[in-house]
């Protein structure tokens, strides 16, 4: 019932862990059966491994939380030796999280993991908002974006999901230039850039100033953009922010979105996905739905106000 | 108190809540999930704010029991001791690796500050009694002293405002000549000072920290802490780490 096709990869259904929140599978294996979920994606990874940011990497916010943890990973070539045999015996299909600090660093990574077996999407980096370098560098201007998209294209021979920034100037030219680049799909949204104070120290929380935010009080800006961005193009798109129950899960695949990724609201209840997989199930059947293609992307045009 | 996998438990009961100073209360929770001494798990007791659970060590175990020592610092502490008995609370764990109970030989101290004491009292149950001396420093009055008494350990209490034993800092009274092995745990300037009277000495001392987590589980890597081995996870490659690893300026 849930069996969702996403760029020509079957997923047992459409609920993915999203990049970041989920380490290579296995960490959250111990407190669940990860299998039942449609795919996880990798911390995001790099080439050149990396040590990530130094000072506190995490602050709560109202019904969210901000991270700065910069792009902390073993490189690419470790992931392919020690962590991606692991995760292929977790029984779920594996998005590899690809990031860069520059063009070649992307280019070189995506080679590798897409020559790696096992490895069944790749989804393109482009919207990390907490690394110097590259990242949401990227994922700003719709013409730099094209640029890294079209340069990866052409080494890439698994399925190029490209993972888009809310910080992006124009969210739907962004995904249009991204698919006439050549990506197979687009998900959205990576984190808002945020900003917090320590008002006793007279100083900003994060030691790089501003930090991602993500959590439930994104989630009706991601699904703003899923739906804007999910009229405007013709490649899937998997919605992203703020997901937390099957309900907003549902909401996203409403807006147009094929499948969603769950992030933070894995570490308020380790066995979200799993409740929004069975409430979906559920929703299906009692509204005598086949697929939940039925009720993807229902808002038609909208009227001119 | 074997190691046992962790696990979510979704509502687990309590059993008791006991307020042991203004500030400090323990928590106890029907499970069978059980832990070592320096593990830690997940806690969280209400609906949506704050968002995250929080990580307590834990403070003894049984068969069929958890307890927590803590201290009420902020909404999700306080939010805990609201818990009555027959209340609920979702668990994580057991998570993170404990003290190396195996490398604790000799004479040992435990030298703890505060609320550090916490996981003090499942560690000192699995030693010789006879072998340990707790150097337990607080602000004012004790707490959790009179259990470890009870097992025979040497409890040694400093007190800042002089309320109760020593008055001053526990590092104060602390000397690192005298043990072979020591574990600590309490604020960050405490054991740094701990770990380098212990470095001065050529005494090894495990050191179990503290950090803001979100999964607690080794997957977002929010919870990082400076080693000379590069940053670690103070969930996953923690929270006890060797004294001597760990960059405590940072």
């Amino acid at each position: 019932m849930l069996e969702t096709t996403l760029c020509g990869v079957t997923l047992k259904n459409p609920v993915i862990a999203a990049s970041g929140t989920f380490g290579f599978g296995a960490e959250y294996s111990q407190l669940f059966d990860v299998g039942r979920l449609g795919g996880i994606c990798t911390k995001g990874l790099t080439l050149h491994p990396r040590e990530g940011n130094p000072g506190l990497r995490v602050w709560e916010t109202p019904a969210g939380m901000m991270n700065s943890v910069g792009l902390q990973n073993p490189g690419i070539p470790v992931f392919l030796e020690r962590e991606l045999p692991r995760m292929r015996t977790l029984g779920t299909a594996i998005i590899a999280n690809v990031g860069g600090g520059d063009l070649e660093e992307y280019i070189e990574g995506v080679r590798l993991l897409s020559n790696a077996d096992g490895v069944d999407i790749v989804e393109l980096n482009i919207s990390c908002p907490n690394v110097h370098e590259g990242g949401m560098a990227f994922g700003i201007n719709s013409e730099v974006a094209a640029g890294v998209v079209g340069a990866v294209r052409r080494v890439c021979s698994k399925p190029l999901m490209v993972k888009l920034s809310p910080n992006a100037e124009d969210i739907t030219a962004m995904a249009i230039a991204c698919e006439q680049a050549g990506a197979d799909a687009v998900s959205l949204v990576n984190t808002f850039k945020a900003l917090a104070i320590d008002i006793h120290a007279r100083k900003a929380v994060f030691d790089n100033v501003t930090a991602g935010l993500s959590g439930p009080c994104i989630k009706p800006i991601a699904l703003r953009m899923v739906w804007e961005v999910a009229r405007a193009v013709h490649i899937p798109v998997v919605g992203i922010g703020g997901i937390a129950t099957w309900q907003d899960a549902l909401e996203f695949i409403m807006a147009g979105a094929t499948a969603v990724q769950v992030g933070t609201a894995t570490f308020v209840k380790p066995t979200t996905m799993l409740e929004i997989i069975d409430g979906l199930e559920r929703y299906c059947a009692n509204e005598h739905l086949t697929s939940l293609a039925t009720v993807c992307n229902i808002l038609g045009t909208v009227p001119k106000l | 108190m074997t190691s046992s996998s962790p696990a979510y438990v979704e509502g687990a009961t309590v059993l008791s809540q006991e307020r042991l100073t203004e500030d400090v209360y323990r928590l106890t929770v029907a499970t069978t999930t059980g832990g070592t001494p320096g593990q830690f798990y997940m806690l969280r007791a209400w609906e949506r704010e704050p968002l995250l659970a929080r990580p307590i060590s834990v403070h003894n175990v049984e068969e069929d029991i958890v307890s927590f020592l803590y201290q009420v610092r902020g909404r999700g502490t306080e939010l805990l001791a609201r818990l009555e008995q027959g209340g609920k609370v979702a668990l994580s764990g057991p998570l993170g690796h404990g003290f190396r109970t195996e490398g604790l030989r000799g004479r040992i101290a435990i030298v703890t500050g505060g609320i550090g004491i916490a996981p003090m009292f499942c560690l000192a149950r699995t030693l010789p009694p006879g072998d340990v001396t707790v150097i337990a420093g607080f602000r004012s009055h004790p707490y959790a002293v009179a259990q470890l008494v009870d097992l025979s350990v040497d409890v040694r209490v400093t007190t800042e405002d002089g309320c109760n034993g020593t008055r001053g800092f526990c590092t104060a009274i602390f000397d690192p000549h005298v043990y072979d092995t020591v574990v600590t745990c309490g604020p960050m300037p405490m054991m740094a000072r701990v770990a380098h009277l212990c470095a001065e000495a050529g005494v090894p001392c495990q050191a179990s920290l503290e950090a803001h987590m979100a999964c607690g589980v080794g997957a977002c890597l929010v919870c990082s802490c400076p080693t000379v081995l590069g940053n670690k996870l103070v969930c996953a490659d923690g929270p006890v780490f060797d004294a001597a690893e760990v960059i405590w300026h940072a």
